[in-house]
């Protein structure tokens, strides 16, 4: 009887390189995944900075906006018929809702219990 | 002759091999410690949790208070490259004498800050003259961004954002937050890994019951008082006599909580709650509510005032007109000192003590705000021959204008003594309401029925014949009393001929209030009396007010109720 070998040479020809290879490929494609995952947490670290930048530069806008739209200022700013013109009392009518589907009804009596 | 170098090779080798195990076991083993932790220095950076204090807002949410975030510049002395030229042009950018600059620099050290808190641009400036040794550290400014408005409530805080004055010091603890420290990583260019975690820590945020449109408005008003009057000094405040929310409080002089440090210690005084004055007439209240609930007097009982003046303890006092017979509402209206010593005298010393005491006098109203004084009122065992003259028309006692809102207030709101406060609601960061201020109960100290007459007794002070006609607003009743004091005068330690206090204190709407006002002028100059020079402040705060708030005039044509659909 003559013992060929043949299926041991095809297991040493192709899958002992293959072998090989993926576990190199698997070795190199972990060292490369995770050198850019690192990559990618610096930029997230520097995107962050920038964030932190822009955030700090809202507050500057926005204390500016806040100090510019005080009453006070706008008040000052403006003259003449552009200025602030408080209501005509005289046409103010508040409307108290009635209970039950009633329509409203306007009362110039009673006082306001809501806020302000 | 191959086996010779292969075993010399081989030699190298393993030689090579122990020398590099020699060297791994001393840097992995003996020297572990101090290596990682030289090499944890160098990829590790530490930061600071920026602390951010909590926004304070007013009732509408409008922002009064919040947070910058500024560069501070600071020195490393044994690395600072600074010759004159770099020096010249380091002032120059930062609008300071070199020497002022020099004097922050230390000979030796490695930290030593030049300036806190830049302005952006001038920070900017310094960055681009690069110079060695110059290195900038973000850090949080408080702002305040309208400026004087409602100075004396807010307070302020110092350069280290340590709370010093008003709201700011007063909830301290909420507002205020703890830090910590965030740990990067970072790479051989100084790049950093995310953190991962918020590095700002906020406090809780502060409602207030304050009105910046009406705080404005009182502002505005006391500032042309000031002008017109040439006073030396101003308060007012308006409160919702019901809840006893503060909607405005004011005081000059006043002063920038953006610039606290620099203010002087008169413009800080928040006069409405810590400086005591004598209220002279509008103490009157006191009398009035006490010989009603006592049946000493109704409206229509008759006083004879007629003499003009009145002997007490061998002092005369006297009114500024001769009357005639007057009415117990007559009294209180033209605001007869006769008839209220005649008064007080039937009251006797221990119920007028009691009635002033119901009232809040000599006593802190327990406001929400640093620094609040008592004033005082004696106990009757101590009242002199000439205090039953004195007492019953506001001398001999001292009060603060916030004491005297919380009097007429409970004449406003049926009899209850309210609890004056400016914070109505403390919020986390994330919006979730922690604790919410107002006062589920009040306490009643006099009757409804002597709070509703005494307070158509006050509405006659603001009509025809009255001294308080000034205050009165077109369309809406207005129910108050005027007061003109003596201030003693620290020399002679005597009443001064020429300085008084003039005030007004009201509510309006009389028959459903919706504000309660002080108005009180220091030292007017001439004219003296609260009818002429407070009163008329009050109805311009009023007026605008009840605008501001779209409170309906009662004189308004439209009477019949109106019926409309959607």
């Amino acid at each position: 009887m003559i013992h060929t070998g043949s299926g041991r040479n095809m297991f040493s020809f192709i899958f002992k390189p293959l072998f090989i290879a993926i576990l190199l490929v698997g070795v190199f494609g972990l060292v490369y995944l995770r050198s850019s995952v690192m990559t990618l947490e610096y930029s997230l670290g520097e995107l962050e900075k920038t964030k932190m930048n822009y955030l700090r530069e809202r507050k500057m806008l926005f204390a500016e906006k806040t100090s510019l739209l005080s009453i006070e200022k706008v008040g000052a700013s403006l003259s003449g018929s552009h200025g602030f013109v408080f209501p005509d009392r005289v046409r103010v009518i508040h409307l108290n809702k009635q209970k039950g589907s009633l329509p409203y009804k306007a009362s110039l009596e009673k006082r306001q219990l809501t806020g302000y | 002759m191959n086996k010779k170098r292969a075993i010399i090779l081989n030699t190298t080798i393993i030689f090579s091999f122990f020398l590099v195990s020699l060297r791994l076991t001393d840097l992995m083993i003996f020297n572990h410690t101090r290596l990682s932790e030289r090499a944890k220095l160098q990829h590790v950076k530490v930061e600071d949790i920026q602390v951010r204090r909590g926004i304070i807002f007013d009732r509408r949410g409008r922002e009064l208070a919040l947070n910058l975030e500024l560069e501070s510049l600071y020195c490393d002395p044994e690395n600072l490259n600074l010759d004159n030229d770099s020096m010249r042009r380091l002032a120059s950018v930062m609008a300071k004498e070199p020497r002022v600059i020099l004097s922050k620099i230390p000979a030796a050290g490695r930290f030593a800050w030049v300036e806190r808190k830049l302005e952006p641009d001038t920070a900017e400036k310094v960055k681009r003259l690069n110079i060695k040794g110059l290195e900038f550290l973000t850090e949080a400014k408080r702002f305040y961004p309208k400026g004087e408005l409602a100075s004396h409530i807010l307070g302020f805080v110092g350069v280290d954002n340590q709370a010093l004055e008003g709201v700011e010091l007063k909830y301290d603890r909420y507002i205020k937050t703890t830090g910590g420290k965030v740990f990067f990583e970072r790479d051989a260019s100084g790049k950093t890994l995310s953190s991962g975690v918020d590095i700002e820590a906020k406090g809780n945020n502060i409602v207030l019951t304050i009105d910046e449109g009406l705080q404005s408005i009182v502002e505005r008003e006391i500032d042309k008082a000031i002008i017109k009057w040439r006073a030396a000094a101003a308060s007012a405040i308006m409160m919702d006599p019901f809840t006893g929310e503060i909607l405005a409080l004011a005081n000059r002089p006043a002063y920038d909580p953006n610039k606290g440090g620099s203010a002087g210690g008169s413009e800080k005084r928040n006069r409405a709650i810590t400086d005591c004055y004598e209220p002279g007439s509008t103490f009157k209240i006191i009398i009035g509510v006490a010989s009603l609930e006592e049946k000493i007097a109704k409206p229509d009982t008759l006083f004879d005032v007629s003499k003009g003046s009145i002997q007490v303890g061998g002092k005369t006092i006297r009114d500024v007109h001769k009357y005639g017979v007057l009415t117990f509402k007559e009294v209180i209206q033209k605001s007869s000192n006769v008839g209220s010593i005649t008064i007080g005298m039937r009251l006797g010393k221990d119920r007028i003590y009691k009635y002033a005491k119901l009232l809040g006098v000599g006593k802190k109203t327990g406001i929400d705000l640093p620094g609040e004084v008592s004033g005082w009122i004696h106990p009757p065992e101590r009242w002199s021959g000439t205090s039953l003259g004195a007492i019953p028309i506001g001398q001999e006692v001292a009060v603060t204008p916030l004491q005297m809102l919380r009097a007429y207030s409970a004449i406003a709101n049926g009899g209850f003594l309210v609890r004056p406060h400016v914070v109505s609601e403390i919020i986390s960061p994330n919006g979730q309401v922690l604790a919410s201020l107002k006062d589920k109960e009040m306490k009643r100290i006099i009757s409804a029925r002597t709070a509703e007459t005494f307070k158509d007794i006050l509405k006659s002070v603001v009509e025809e014949g009255g001294t308080g006609k000034r205050a009165s607003v077109d369309g809406n009743e207005v129910a108050g009393k005027t007061g003109t004091a003596q201030i003693i005068d620290p020399r002679t330690k005597r009443y001064s001929k020429e300085k008084f206090v003039s005030s007004f204190v009201g509510f309006v709407p009389a028959d459903n209030p919706r504000l309660a006002i002080i108005v009180v002028i220091y030292e007017p100059k001439g004219q003296i009396y609260g009818g002429v020079v407070a009163a008329p402040v009050f109805r311009d705060i009023a007026d605008q007010s009840l605008s501001y708030l779209d409170i309906p005039r009662e004189d308004n044509p439209h009477h019949a109720p109106l019926l409309v659909s959607r």
